[in-house]
C-alpha cells in the first residue's frame, strides 16, 4: 500500500505524458481517480493501523523504508480532497488545454511528495520528498506567467518562493549534517534517542530543521514569500498551495517531529510556542488591511497555521490531536475559501475588494460558503473549527500556558475582525453598477465550495462522534 | 421500546409542527387542525403506553456533563399523561374553533412543537436538557398569543418579558444547583436547603412560579385572555403552564432540595401561594368578562399548589399535586366552556350575555360541574385537594387556613355571578341573543368539555384512583418517613368539612344578598366592590397602578438613559481606541513587506540565529 | 592546516565576487570557481567521489547551462550595468564586514559542543547507501528532476503565432 502510494501518481504521470496530444483531456480524469484513491486510501484498513505493519505489494523489488500511521492518513485525506478541489477549479479557470495538462502533471508530482512527506520516518528522505512538493509547485506557481492578460507577477511569486525555499534547504541539509555528527543516522528515532540525550549538537540539528520547515510552512518571521506566491498564483494553484502544500511541506512534518521526535520536551515546546504566537499575531494583523482579497486570505493562512504550531507547543496528546483537527479544518476551508476567489475572479475580473460591494445578492452560493468557511475558521459554534481552536487553547491551559491560550483566544477576535471587513466589503453595501450583470459562478466553481461548506458544517455540529472515530484510528 | 416511545413522544410533534407550516392554507383551512389533533392523538397512546413503567436513559450529548437524559418517574408519567390528554382535547376542540381564524396554521404548528418541547421538559432529566426545552416553551407562548386577533402583540411581549425574566432566574438557579451539586443529572441531585442551596432553590422556584403564573408574574395571563385565541387560553394558561410549573416545583422541593416544615423557604412559599389566591380572586370578583375571570381564576388557583407544597407536609404536598391535576381537568373545562359560548353567542362580555342555559344546555352542564369543582363543592374533584391542602396548611398556622378558606368564599361567590350572568337571567339584548339564533355548541367543542367535567366527577367520587395510583407514590418515593396510610376517601376532618361547607353556603347567600340588592346576577358581587378599602384597591387595578410590569416599564426609561451613557464610553474603548489600535499595527506591518526578496531572506536568516540561540541557551541551561 | 584556512578564506571570497557581480557571466564564473574550490576541499577530506560530482555537475554542468541561460537573454548595454554596479555596491558594501566581524564574534561564543567525528553507522561505502539504503531518496530525485522538466516545459513555450 505505502509503496503503491508512491508509485501509482508517478505511473500516472507516465500515462498522461504518452497519451495523444488529442487525449489529453483525459488526462485530467486520470489524475482525479488518483486522487480520489488517494482519499479513499486514508481508509484503507491495509494501511497500517494499530502497529500492524503496512501492506507493502512491490517490496521485494523496492525497498523503500516507509512506515505509514494514522497520522499520515490525516495528510492523505487532505490531500486527496484539496487535489480534486483544486483540479476542478482548474478545469474551469485555466483556459487552455496545455495549462490544464500540465497543472494535472504536475499535481501529479507534488502527490508523490506530499505521499513521501506524509509516510518517511528519516529526516533525510522527509527533505528529499519536501523539495520533491517545492520544485513542482514553484512551476505551478509560474504557470500561466506567460499567458495573455497575465503580467509576470506569477514570475516574481514562483522567484520569492525559490529563494526562501533555497534558505529552508540550506537550514535543513545543515541539520541533516549536525544530526549525522550527533546520532550517526538520520532516522527520526535516532534523532529521538540523540535529543533525549541531551546532545547539544542534536538540539542545534533540531532547531536548523526545524526553521527550514518553518520557512516551508511560512510561520512568521520566515513567512515573506508566501503573500506573493498565493496572489500571483492562478487560482487552482492558490487553492492546491494553500490547501494542503504549505501544510504538507511544513506544518506537518511539524507534527510528524513534535509526535515522535519531541515528546513534549523543551526547547522544543518553546520555540514552537514563541514562534507560533508571533506568526497568529503578525499574520492577523496583516491580514486586517489588506485590499486584494487573496492576499487577506494568504496572511489568514499564515496565522492559521501559527495556531497549528502553537499547539503542539502544549501539551502533547491533546496537542498533537488540536494540531491535526485544525490541519484538516482549514485545508478544508482555505481551500473553500479560495474556491470562492476564484468565482469572483472569474466573475467580475477583479480581486481588489474596495472595487466590490453587494455581490451577496448576485452570487448567492458563493457569499453563502464563504460565510460557512469564514465563521468556521474564525472559530464560532457549532462549526468545526470552533472545536479546533478549543481544543488547541485546551491543549495550552493543560501545561499552564495560560499568557499563550489568551493570545490565541484574542486572536480569534482579529481573525473575525478582518474576515468580517472580507465579507462587508465583498458580499455586503452598495452594488456597483459595473456588478449590476453579474450572475451566480458556473457549478464547476461552487459544487465543491458547497461540498467543501458541508463537510465544516457536518463535522462541526457532529464532532463528539467524529471525535470517537478519529482517537479510534488517529494519532 | 420504552425509549423509542419517549424519543418519539418528543420527536413526532416537533416534526408535525414543521409540517403543519408546510401545508396549503388555502386549500384545507381545516387540515392543520386535523393533523395537531392526530399527532396530539398518538401523543396520548404514547403516553397511555409508558405509563405505568419506571424508565431512565441517557446519552452523552454536549460533554460536560450536559447528557440527552430522559426519565421516566411515576411523577413524570403522569404529568406527560396529563399533557397528552389534555393537548388531544383542547387540539379537537380548536378543530372547530381555529377553523375560520386566519392563523389558524401557525397557531397549530406552535400547539405541536408546544407539545413536543412539554414532553420533553417533563421527561428530561438532565438540567440543561430540562433548561432547553423550558425556554423553547417561552418562544411558542410568546408566537401563540401573537397568533390572536385584535392587538395581539404588546400582550405577546409582555408576557414574553415576564416570563422570560422569570425563566432568566431559572437558568440562574440551574447554573448554582449544577455548581453546588457537582452534577447536571436532575435524579442525582439531592441538596440541604442552607446557605447557597436555598438561593438557588429560590431562583428555581421564581422560574417555576413565572411559568405557572401565580404572583407577581401574574399580569400578562388576563390581558393574554382578552387577546390571545381561546383554545391557546384553555391550553397553556389553562393547563399546561400549570402542570409544568407545578410539576417542576414538586421535583424541585422533593427531589433536588430536601424541603422541610423546618426550613425557611416553606413559610415564604406558603405567604406566596396565601396572597395569590386571596388577592387573585378579589380581581377575578369584579371581572365582566368572562375570559378575564376565568383568566384571574387560574392565578388563583396556582396559590393554592404552591401553599400545598409549600406546607412541606405530606398531606399538603400531596393535595398540592391533587390540585394542580383538578386545576388543569377544570380550569381548561372552564375556558372550552367560554370558548363555545364566544363562538355561539359572539361576545363574552358579561354585560350583554345572559339566559344562555335555555339555548346551550350540555354547555352550561359542563360549566356547573367545572364551576362547583373550583369552588370545592362535594363530591367533585376540587373538594377534595382542596380539603388536602386546608389540613396541611391549618397544620402550619391558622392564618393560612383562614386566607384559603376565604379565597373558596369568593371563589363560589365570583362563579355564583358568572354563571347566573351568562346562563341565566335575561341578555341584555334580547333580540340577538334569543334561542333560534345561538345554538349549542357543535360536538368536537362538546365532546372535550363533556370529557373533562366527567373526569371532574371521577376525580371526585371515585378520588383513591388519582391519589393512591399517582400521586402518593410520587410524594412517598421522596419523603422519608413519611408513612401516613392513604389519603383517599371522604376527609377525616368534620370540622373543615363542616367550615368548608359553611363557608359555600356564605356564599349562596352573599349572592343572593347580592342579586337581590341590583337585580341581576352580574351585580351580586357590586356590594363588595365598593366596600370601603376594597374599593380604593379596585379602583387602583383599573388604572393599571398594580401591574409590576407597568412599573417595570417605568423604570425603563430612566435605566436606558444611563445605560446609553455608559455604553457611548464602552463604545468608545471599541470602536476609536482598539480598532485604531489594529489598524495602526496592522499598516505599519504591511509596509515593512515590501516585496523584497532580500528584505524577507533577511528576516529568514535573522529567525534562524535566534532560533538556534534560543536552543542553545535552553539546552546550556538545563545540561 | 594553514592551506585548509585558506582553502576555505578563497571560498568565501569566490563566493562574494559571485553574489556581488553584475555581469551575469562573471558571476557564472565566479560560481564555477566557488565549486571548484569546494571540490578541493572534498577532496582534502577524501571524500573523493562527493569531490568529483561536485566539479562535474556544479563546476560543469551547472555553469553550462547557466550560460546557456544566460544567452538567451538579451545584454543589458555598458551604461545600464555600471548603473547597476554602483547601486548593488550601494547596498552591499557592509557585507564582507558584516561576515567577518559574524566570523570572528561567533569564534568567541561558547558551543557546548564537543563534536567527535564518527564515520556513520553501517557500510561506508557510497555506492551500497545509494543504491540499497537509501532508494527512496534516489526516487524522490528522480521526482525533482521530472518537475524540473515539466518546468521547462511550461516556462519556455513558443510563442502564439
Amino acid at each position: 500500500m505505502s509503496d503503491l502510494l508512491l508509485l501509482v501518481p508517478f505511473a500516472a504521470v507516465v500515462l498522461l505524458n504518452l497519451l495523444p496530444k488529442r487525449a489529453r483531456a483525459a488526462g485530467t480524469w486520470i489524475a482525479f481517480a488518483v486522487l480520489a484513491l488517494e482519499a479513499a486510501a486514508a481508509f484503507a484498513e491495509r494501511f497500517g493501523y494499530a502497529g500492524e505493519p503496512a501492506w507493502s505489494p512491490l517490496g521485494a523489488v523496492f525497498g523503500f523504508h516507509v512506515a505509514p500511521d494514522g497520522l499520515s492518513g490525516l495528510l492523505l485525506l487532505c490531500a486527496g480532497l484539496v487535489g480534486i478541489t483544486a483540479l476542478l477549479v482548474a478545469q474551469k479557470t485555466l483556459r487552455e488545454t496545455r495549462e490544464r495538462f500540465f497543472f494535472a502533471n504536475l499535481v501529479l508530482v507534488a502527490l508523490v511528495g506530499i505521499n513521501g512527506i506524509a509516510m518517511v520516518r528519516d529526516l533525510f528522505s522527509l527533505y528529499v520528498f519536501v523539495e520533491v512538493t517545492a520544485v513542482a509547485t514553484f512551476i505551478l506557481v509560474a504557470l500561466d506567467s506567460f499567458t495573455e492578460g497575465r503580467g509576470t507577477e506569477a514570475l516574481e511569486g514562483a522567484w520569492k518562493y525559490i529563494l526562501l525555499s533555497v534558505i529552508a534547504s540550506v537550514l535543513m541539509l545543515l541539520a541533516v549534517a549536525f544530526l549525522l555528527l550527533s546520532a550517526g543516522d538520520t532516522s527520526l528515532e535516532a534523532a529521538r534517542g540523540a535529543l533525549a540525550a541531551r546532545d547539544p549538537l542534536a538540539w542545534i540539528a533540531i532547531a536548523l530543521f526545524l526553521c527550514g520547515l518553518f520557512v516551508k510552512g511560512a510561520l512568521v518571521p520566515f513567512h515573506g514569500w508566501l503573500a506573493d506566491a498565493y496572489t500571483a498564483a492562478p487560482a487552482p494553484v492558490s487553492v492546491f498551495m494553500a490547501g494542503i502544500v504549505t501544510k504538507a511541506s511544513g506544518i506537518f512534518a511539524l507534527l510528524r517531529i513534535a509526535s515522535s521526535t519531541l515528546n513534549g520536551a523543551t526547547p522544543g515546546r518553546e520555540i514552537l510556542l514563541v514562534v507560533g504566537a508571533v506568526t497568529i499575531l503578525v499574520g492577523a494583523f496583516l491580514a486586517l488591511s489588506q485590499k486584494n482579497m487573496k492576499r487577506m486570505l494568504a496572511y489568514s493562512s499564515v496565522s492559521q497555521m501559527g495556531y497549528i504550531a502553537l499547539a503542539l507547543g502544549g501539551d502533547l496528546r491533546l496537542g498533537i490531536l488540536a494540531a491535526g483537527l485544525h490541519f484538516f479544518n482549514h485545508a478544508i476551508s482555505k481551500a473553500q475559501l479560495f474556491t470562492n476567489a476564484a468565482a469572483i475572479e472569474r466573475e467580475l475580473g477583479t480581486l481588489d475588494m474596495d472595487q466590490m460591494g453587494g455581490l451577496g445578492s448576485r452570487m448567492p452560493v458563493t457569499a453563502g460558503t464563504s460565510a460557512v468557511a469564514t465563521l468556521s475558521i474564525a472559530g464560532l459554534p457549532p462549526l468545526a473549527g470552533f472545536w479546533s481552536k478549543l481544543l488547541i487553547v485546551l491543549a495550552l491551559w493543560n501545561v499552564g500556558e495560560y499568557g499563550f491560550a489568551v493570545v490565541a483566544v484574542l486572536a480569534s477576535l482579529v481573525t473575525l475582525a478582518y474576515f468580517l471587513s472580507l465579507q462587508r466589503r465583498v458580499f455586503f453595501g452598495k452594488r456597483d453598477e459595473r456588478w449590476a450583470a453579474v450572475r451566480e459562478t458556473t457549478p464547476g466553481l461552487w459544487v465543491p465550495a458547497v461540498a467543501l461548506a458541508l463537510v465544516t458544517i457536518a463535522l462541526g455540529v457532529g464532532f463528539p462522534f467524529a471525535l470517537e472515530i478519529l482517537l479510534g484510528g488517529g494519532a | 421500546m420504552t425509549q423509542t416511545a419517549l424519543l418519539l413522544a418528543i420527536a413526532v410533534p416537533a416534526v408535525a409542527a414543521l409540517l403543519t407550516l408546510l401545508v396549503p392554507n388555502r386549500r384545507a383551512p381545516w387540515a392543520p387542525a386535523i393533523l395537531a389533533m392526530l399527532v396530539c392523538g398518538f401523543e396520548l397512546a404514547v403516553a397511555i403506553y409508558v405509563f405505568p413503567t419506571d424508565f431512565a436513559f441517557a446519552w452523552p450529548w454536549m460533554g460536560f456533563g450536559v447528557d440527552f437524559a430522559l426519565r421516566l418517574s411515576r411523577l413524570s408519567a403522569f404529568v406527560f399523561l396529563g399533557i397528552a390528554a389534555l393537548s388531544f382535547l383542547v387540539t379537537l376542540y380548536s378543530t372547530v374553533a381555529m377553523a375560520k381564524a386566519p392563523s389558524s396554521r401557525r397557531f397549530h404548528a406552535w400547539v405541536l412543537l408546544t407539545v413536543a418541547f412539554s414532553a420533553g421538559a417533563v421527561l428530561a432529566d438532565n438540567l440543561v436538557l430540562f433548561l432547553v426545552f423550558w425556554e423553547g416553551l417561552l418562544v411558542t407562548l410568546f408566537a401563540m398569543i401573537a397568533a390572536g386577533k385584535s392587538r395581539p402583540f404588546a400582550t405577546a411581549i409582555k408576557a414574553f418579558v415576564i416570563v422570560g425574566l422569570t425563566d432568566l432566574a431559572l437558568m440562574f438557579g440551574v447554573m448554582l444547583t449544577g455548581h453546588l451539586a457537582g452534577t447536571l443529572s436532575m435524579s442525582a441531585i439531592r441538596l440541604p436547603l442552607d446557605g447557597l442551596g436555598a438561593v438557588a432553590f429560590l431562583l428555581l422556584l421564581v422560574g417555576a412560579m413565572g411559568k405557572a403564573g401565580a404572583m407577581p408574574f401574574h399580569s400578562w395571563i388576563p390581558d393574554a385572555a382578552v387577546d390571545a385565541p381561546t383554545p391557546f387560553m384553555a391550553l397553556l394558561p389553562g393547563g399546561l403552564e400549570k402542570l409544568l410549573g407545578i410539576y417542576f416545583l414538586a421535583r424541585v422541593s422533593l427531589d433536588l432540595f430536601m424541603l422541610s416544615p423546618e426550613s425557611w423557604v416553606s413559610p415564604v412559599m406558603m405567604w406566596i401561594g396565601a396572597a395569590t389566591i386571596l388577592l387573585a380572586v378579589l380581581m377575578a370578583l369584579v371581572q365582566k368578562d368572562y375570559k378575564k375571570l376565568l383568566a384571574y381564576h387560574a392565578i388563583s388557583q396556582v396559590g393554592y399548589m404552591i401553599l400545598g407544597i409549600g406546607t412541606a407536609l405530606p398531606v399538603g404536598i400531596v393535595g398540592g399535586l391533587f390540585h394542580m391535576v383538578n386545576n388543569a381537568i377544570y380550569k381548561s373545562s372552564l375556558f372550552l366552556s367560554a370558548g363555545a359560548v364566544e363562538r355561539e353567542a359572539g361576545t363574552t362580555d358579561l354585560r350583554e350575555l345572559g339566559g344562555l342555559g335555555k339555548s346551550m344546555p350540555i354547555t352550561m352542564a359542563c360549566f356547573l360541574v367545572a364551576a362547583a369543582s373550583i369552588s370545592g363543592v362535594p363530591p367533585f374533584n376540587g373538594f377534595f385537594s382542596k380539603e388536602l391542602v386546608y389540613d396541611g396548611a391549618l397544620e402550619r398556622g391558622w392564618i393560612f387556613y383562614a386566607i384559603a378558606l376565604g379565597g373558596s368564599f369568593f371563589t363560589a361567590a365570583s362563579f355564583l355571578k358568572l354563571g347566573h350572568a351568562a346562563f341565566f337571567g335575561r341578555p341584555a339584548d334580547e333580540k340577538r341573543l334569543v334561542k333560534e339564533t345561538v345554538r349549542e355548541a357543535p360536538w368536537p367543542m362538546l365532546v372535550p368539555m363533556i370529557a373533562l367535567a366527567g373526569l371532574c366527577i371521577f376525580f371526585g367520587v371515585w378520588n383513591a384512583v388519582p391519589l393512591e395510583g399517582l400521586i402518593q407514590p410520587a410524594v412517598g418515593a421522596a419523603m422519608e418517613g413519611a408513612h401516613h396510610g392513604t389519603f383517599a376517601g371522604f376527609p377525616t376532618n368534620m370540622l373543615l368539612v363542616g367550615l368548608t361547607g359553611g363557608v359555600l353556603l356564605l356564599a349562596v347567600l352573599n349572592h343572593a344578598f347580592g342579586v337581590r340588592r341590583t337585580g341581576k346576577g352580574l351585580g351580586a358581587v357590586d356590594h363588595i366592590y365598593h366596600a370601603p378599602g376594597l374599593a380604593s384597591v379596585y379602583k387602583l387595578q383599573a388604572t393599571g397602578a398594580l401591574d409590576p410590569y407597568r412599573w417595570l416599564n417605568g423604570t425603563a426609561g430612566v435605566a436606558a438613559r444611563i445605560l446609553f451613557a455608559i455604553d457611548r464610553a464602552i463604545d468608545w474603548v471599541y470602536q476609536t481606541f482598539a480598532s485604531g489600535l489594529a489598524l495602526v499595527t496592522s499598516g505599519f506591518l504591511r509596509r515593512l513587506h515590501n516585496g523584497s526578496a532580500p528584505r524577507y531572506i533577511l528576516w529568514a536568516l535573522a529567525g534562524g540565529l535566534t532560533v538556534v540561540l534560543i536552543a542553545l541557551a535552553v539546552v546550556g541551561g538545563g545540561s | 592546516m594553514i592551506w585548509f584556512t585558506v582553502l576555505l578564506v578563497l571560498l568565501v571570497l569566490a563566493a562574494l565576487w559571485a553574489s556581488m557581480a553584475s555581469a551575469l557571466l562573471r558571476a557564472t564564473l565566479a560560481l564555477a570557481l566557488t565549486s571548484a574550490l569546494l571540490a578541493v576541499v572534498l577532496f582534502a577530506f577524501g571524500a573523493t567521489l562527493a569531490a568529483v560530482l561536485e566539479l562535474s555537475v556544479c563546476a560543469g554542468l551547472i555553469t553550462v547551462v547557466l550560460v546557456s541561460v544566460t544567452s538567451l537573454t538579451q545584454p543589458r548595454s555598458l551604461k545600464e550595468q555600471a548603473a547597476d554596479r554602483k547601486r548593488r555596491l550601494r547596498r552591499f558594501w557592509p557585507l564582507p564586514f558584516v561576515l567577518i566581524a559574524a566570523g570572528v564574534g561567533l569564534s568567541f561564543v561558547k558551543v557546548p559542543v564537543d563534536i567527535v567525528m564518527r564515520l556513520p553507522a553501517g557500510d561506508g561505502d557510497v555506492r551500497t547507501v545509494l543504491w540499497s539504503l537509501r532508494q527512496l531518496d534516489l526516487f524522490g530525485q528522480i521526482l525533482i528532476l521530472l518537475a524540473g522538466v515539466f518546468g521547462v516545459l511550461v516556462l519556455f513555450r513558443k510563442e502564439a503565432k
